[in-house]
């Protein structure tokens, strides 16, 4: 079980800030961003623009293998705009 | 002089209060330096021929302390000379003209603060998880960085 955090825009498609999500210990991260869009469809469309981080350690979506722990944090990260 | 009690410091402060620019610098002065570098982020009142209301900042919290505490230390690595190095980031709505990002850099000379403070702007806006929100009259817009390394919007 790995807590999962939305920001910005995403936090917006998905209509909420976090929540608690079951998943494999080892998945990929492309795996993993499927998961999250079967529970919130919406989210589809920003695919091509978030990164996850992972632990804080920012992860592109695609082949990386995850190993998770229980409770890590997971973030969705739209394109930043600090500054 | 005994300069083991100036040793340098990082400040790094995520606030929703209106950020100072006098107290910010005033964190990173020292006898040792001759130089303070600042750069202050404010909020335009206009993007592509709309008008902006405000601008509205969330952020990471703990990753983007982390990433920023990792750009004090590459900001040392680079120019070991700079002192001491305030980043503070304003977080809610920043109303125009207001400073949503101020930066403040000290060293013994001006190459080097000069430097570290460009290169701390850049580096934030290209790697802390921090979003801004761009409110117009009818509508309101995510902007993104592009410096952003993972997007390419064909803006």
């Amino acid at each position: 079980q790995v807590s999962v955090l939305y920001f910005a825009r995403s936090a917006e498609l998905a209509g909420l800030r976090s929540e608690t999500l079951s998943v494999p210990r080892q998945i990929t991260s492309l795996q993993l961003w499927e998961e999250i869009v079967k529970a919130h469809p919406r989210l589809a469309v920003i695919r091509d623009q978030v990164v996850f981080a992972v632990r804080q350690e920012y992860v592109l979506l695609g082949d990386q293998l995850l190993v998770l722990q229980p409770g890590d944090e997971v973030a969705i990260i739209p394109p930043i705009s600090g500054g | 002089m005994d300069e083991s009690e100036d040793t340098p410091k990082d400040f790094i402060k995520l606030k929703s209060e209106k950020l100072s620019v006098d107290e910010v610098s005033e964190l990173v002065v020292s006898p040792y330096c001759g130089a303070v570098s600042l750069f202050i982020g404010t909020t335009r009142n206009n993007f592509e021929g709309k008008k902006v209301i405000h601008l509205e900042y969330e952020a990471y919290t703990s990753m983007a302390e982390t990433e920023i505490k990792k750009i004090c230390r590459d900001v040392r690595q680079k120019w070991p000379s700079v002192k001491h190095i305030a980043i503070y980031h304003r977080l809610g709505v920043v109303p125009i003209t207001e400073a949503s990002v101020i930066i403040a850099v000290s060293s013994p000379h001006r190459g080097e603060s000069l430097e570290a403070v460009m290169y701390c702007i850049n580096t934030l806006k290209a790697s802390v998880p921090i979003w801004k929100k761009e409110i117009y009259d009818d509508e309101y817009s995510w902007k993104e960085n592009k410096e952003c390394f993972w997007a390419n919007s064909e803006k």
